[in-house]
């Protein structure tokens, strides 16, 4: 046991002798990689450490108790729902406390108010299920079905279906969050009552605080309840069906459907975009990088390169698929003329729809991210951005031209741009650029890639949603600050003082750059560590 | 072996350390398939995870704790082993982890058993004396091996020599009589004529479960030897658990194929369902019940027949030659259900949690033995989901179900009836 016996006492008390831990073998299954989100890679191994203690609270009294404990006795923390976001989830310092939210899985709907209060133990598919018998739905983030509802809530949780429905920043309604000092914030309609309906309350909307565009992975402390807000679906049960590995929704045509288009080029899947925006059509529409289909299609890592391996520069430049989900929320007829209108935009553009599935695997009830670990075994988004549709794309084609001096031990993905998508019905466009690559062989490279990418952002003038937590702060804060680093260590300090909650993010990229013998080259800003 | 030669041997953790390290902490071995996700209940399939909450008992965690073993880093201590043994070996993890990647994560669990047993750690007290049970009166209870044959009715006669022979297993012939003679009885009436081994072994699926290969491999080659000496064309066996070990654990005990048994091996239910579909065998009586149907591992998920593989690991992790996983996918999930299905006045509703995600009984695998109130409690989280569903029945196909579920249900003090399938079809006849 690396923590002190008092301290230990201190949090047996509070959970009692069941759910407390500091024994290596319970100790080592909390151990971030070596396989994972962002795991393999040089940050994984270099700043993580395996817990000395694991603790499991049912409340949020239990939690509060349990910081500050930690306060008391110095012991730094952090917090873990499902342990799914790699080894920026995970501890990062010896002597460390988990502390394991999943016991905390107690759950609540409004019906007639269209919102879910849930605890960061339950998951994405648990609430979409609980929702979508009601006529509700919400968006299962890209992260996936498995990920803790709030997790993904104050992190990322965004799909193609945040076409209709938007970021997650609007849908957090009445939250409480335990302070890295344990003291308790009500947020939204909670801080003047017992109902967490709305989003807003007195005094500023710290909403914000909690997560930015992509959230602070736990340095600013515990988010132990939160209201989520709903939306109207439409009234067809969307089927289960299949046996694993092939199981599908089976969506009712009449009402849900996707369809696939061919475009003829970038520019005419942008338009597309835009049109349908103009015309208020469609559930979600997203351009996906091109393996994904791959992936789909393949019954394992063999038949993926099999499949992959027959591309080319050429073919992957020329092939430029739209998926389109239209969603008749009011009636049939809404399905009919959407339909009809979409058609007549992609007709326009002289795009041609492709024979698409009446089903879905990917994007209701799953969000499949666990299938893009099966052909290479690593893999980790490199970046974000929410900005516009015209920002989004040539933000993607960079990244293939940066990712090309990079490859191997990156995957050969023959400069496919990535993933780019509207959300908010035009108003906002979206990249994604994820990279993948064989941990089993140096990958020093891909985390030069990484750091490389904030670089660009900077040069190019992209809007990078992953400051913060997840790229050096003092590349970054100075570069979209001019002083958001100093900003954002001012408010660790208040909340913080000890420096207890997750260390050292989110200064702990700056930290693995310091450390690592092979990201010193790459080393040319000012910064204190 | 992360690159270079690689087999499915069990008997070498090594070989499965691209499988433990490639794990992603998706918990998909933990949830049910999300497609199916029913919510907020009954929304796990994996027993140790759900029982003793600490990830460690995950897949996830055992994946970590099996490299820390390779590593060295890992000493063993009772907390380790009771996290390597308290789990059913069920399945669940594999088929979930399989939806979307290649890893072997059920032959991971197996080998780190293995491996205890090998480095004179494993396994459980109860389980050494189990495998004395058997050494000594070659059934798993430890009783007279004579009593083996108690079972047979004086009006059912075996032939000496037919196409088809009954592997009754240490449950049928011991403690569950009603399951073997119900069999008999339907092969009887099926007009399908049987014969039993002269002398009947234990299958050693406890053996072979907690990690004894070499007592388990011994006793296969026995069995497989007598089965073939009395030119047997199906071995026939109404445990689920027996029929996974003759199935899938034997070929990989002796490295040979599921085809390579030299004869075909088949559940009750799998026999019946054909009988049926040919017109062989009628179901002319009434069973009015409502009764629902669980998805014993070994016959379902597990049962995908067996094909040793061995070859290299090369660029991106790929094999070759190539591999065909057991994914679960062709499990027995249809026939028991067919079979239900027919019969008339049966009402089946099916669980929340049903083929591929159905939650183990608890009972398999040394859990019974060695951590009877983890499987008290497997049994009574599945049968409080069966009161969901408002079943006055449960139907297994496998021995160990059944009792545990009996077993459970009298100290919950729930109402309800509890029968092997074999019972429900004779009944119909």
């Amino acid at each position: 046991m690396a923590i002190s016996k008092e301290a230990y006492k201190g949090l047996e008390a509070i959970v009692g002798k069941e759910y407390i831990s500091a024994d290596p073998a319970v100790c080592e299954g909390y151990r971030a990689g070596p396989g994972g989100y962002e795991c393999g890679l040089g940050y994984e191994r270099v700043m993580t450490k395996i817990p000395a203690c694991v603790i499991m609270p049912r409340t949020t009294e239990e939690v509060q108790k349990i910081v500050k404990t930690c306060n008391k006795y110095k012991v730094p923390y952090v917090p873990y729902s499902t342990g799914w976001y790699g080894p920026r989830s995970h501890c990062h310092v010896d002597d460390e406390l988990i502390i394991d939210l999943k016991r905390m899985n107690d759950f609540e709907i409004d019906e007639k108010h269209l919102y879910a209060v849930v605890g960061p133990g339950i998951i994405y598919s648990q609430l979409q299920e609980e929702a979508m018998n009601r006529g509700m739905y919400i968006i299962i983030g890209g992260g996936g079905a498995q990920c803790s509802a709030i997790a993904n809530m104050i992190g990322d949780g965004w799909s193609p279906l945040s076409y209709r429905i938007g970021l997650p920043h609007r849908r957090i309604l009445g939250t409480e969050l335990v302070l890295p000092d344990g003291e308790l914030v009500k947020m939204g309609s909670l801080a003047t009552g017992d109902d967490p309906f709305w989003g807003d309350g007195l005094g500023p909307d710290l909403r914000g605080l909690l997560r930015g565009f992509t959230g602070h992975r736990g340095f600013l402390g515990i988010v132990t309840r939160m209201a989520i807000k709903l939306l109207p679906f439409q009234p067809e049960r969307l089927e289960p069906a299949g046996i694993s590995p092939h199981t599908t929704l089976m969506l009712p045509e009449k009402r849900v459907k996707w369809i696939n288009f061919t475009m003829p080029s970038k520019d005419a899947m942008r338009e597309a975009m835009f049109e349908m925006a103009k015309a208020e059509i469609g559930g979600g529409v997203t351009k996906v990088p091109i393996f994904w289909r791959a992936i789909a299609r393949a019954n394992s890592k063999e038949e993926f390169w099999e499949l992959w391996s027959k591309e080319n520069e050429e073919t992957i430049s020329s092939f430029h698929l739209l998926r389109v989900l239209l969603i008749a929320f009011t009636s049939e007829e809404q399905m009919e003329y959407e339909e009809q209108v979409l058609n007549e935009i992609i007709a326009e553009l002289g795009g041609e729809a492709r024979r698409t599935r009446p089903s879905d695997e990917s994007w209701f009830k799953n969000a499949d991210s666990a299938g893009m670990w099966l052909m290479c075994g690593g893999y980790v988004s490199v970046d974000y951005v929410i900005e516009t549709i015209e920002h989004a794309i040539p933000h993607g084609e960079n990244y293939a031209k940066l990712k090309r001096n990079y490859t191997p031990p990156l995957m050969p993905d023959y400069g496919d741009p990535g993933w780019f998508q509207s959300f908010e019905l035009g108003h906002q466009g979206y990249s994604e650029f994820l990279v993948y690559w064989d941990p089993d062989v140096n990958s020093d490279g891909v985390d030069q890639f990484y750091l490389e990418t904030s670089k660009e952002n900077i040069r190019k003038r992209f809007y990078t949603s992953l400051l913060g937590p997840h790229q050096p702060l003092y590349l970054t804060g100075p570069a979209y600050g001019p002083n958001y680093h100093e900003w954002l260590l001012k408010i660790k300090n208040e909340f913080d003082p000890l420096f207890i909650c997750h260390p050292p993010v989110p200064l702990a990229h700056d930290e693995f750059v310091k450390r690592a013998e092979w990201m010193k080259p790459m080393k040319d800003w000012e910064s204190p560590i | 072996m992360l690159k270079g030669k690689v087999s499915l041997d069990v008997t070498r953790l090594d070989n499965f350390e691209y499988d433990m390290s490639k794990c992603i902490k998706c918990k998909g071995c933990t949830w049910v398939d999300h497609i199916y996700m029913p919510g907020v209940t009954f929304s796990t399939r994996c027993p140790s995870a759900t029982r003793y909450l600490f990830d460690s008992h995950g897949a996830y965690g055992k994946m970590r704790i099996g490299i820390a073993m390779l590593e060295g880093r890992m000493d063993y201590s009772d907390k380790l082993l009771e996290i390597l043994y308290a789990c059913t070996l069920c399945g669940a993890c594999d088929v979930g982890c399989k939806r979307n990647l290649d890893l072997e994560i059920e032959l991971s669990l197996e080998a780190l058993r293995i491996k205890a047993v090998k480095d004179g750690k494993g396994p459980m007290p109860q389980h050494k004396k189990v495998a004395q049970n058997i050494s000594k009166e070659h059934n798993r209870f430890g009783s007279p091996h004579q009593n083996r044959g108690k079972w047979l009715p004086d009006n059912i006669k075996p032939a000496q020599k037919a196409d088809v022979l009954y592997f009754v297993g240490c449950s049928a012939s011991y403690k569950n009589p009603e399951i073997a003679q119900a069999t008999a009885k339907i092969l009887n009436a099926a007009g399908t004529p049987f014969m039993l081994l002269a002398d009947e072994w234990c299958c050693g699926n406890m053996l072979y479960s907690v990690g004894m290969v070499d007592e388990a491999r011994e006793l296969a080659r026995r069995n497989i030897e007598a089965v073939r000496k009395t030119g047997a064309k199906t071995l026939l066996l109404s445990c689920a658990e027996g029929y996974r070990m003759w199935k899938v654990d034997y070929p990989k005990l002796l490295n040979i194929a599921t085809a390579d048994l030299g004869f075909r091996v088949v559940h009750l239910v799998e026999l019946v369902d054909e009988l049926i579909k040919k017109g062989t065998l009628k179901f002319t009586k009434t069973v009015n019940l409502r009764l629902t149907y669980h998805d014993s591992c070994s016959l379902s998920r597990l049962s995908e027949p067996w094909t040793p593989w061995s070859g290299e690991r090369g660029e991106w992790g790929m094999v070759s030659p190539s591999l065909e996983r057991r994914r679960g996918t062709n499990g027995v999930y249809q026939p028991p259900r067919d079979i239900l299905k027919s019969i008339p006045g049966v009402e089946l509703v099916e669980m929340i949690r049903m083929k591929e995600n159905a939650f183990c009984c608890g009972a398999g695998r040394g859990t019974q033995e060695a951590f009877p109130d983890f499987a008290s409690w497997a049994a009574g989280e599945r049968l409080k989901e069966v009161k969901a569903i408002g079943a006055e029945a449960i139907v297994a196909t496998c021995p160990w179900c059944k009792d545990n579920f009996a077993k459970t249900a009298k100290e919950n003090g729930q109402k309800l009836k509890v029968f092997d399938i074999a019972e429900i079809i004779l009944a119909a006849i």
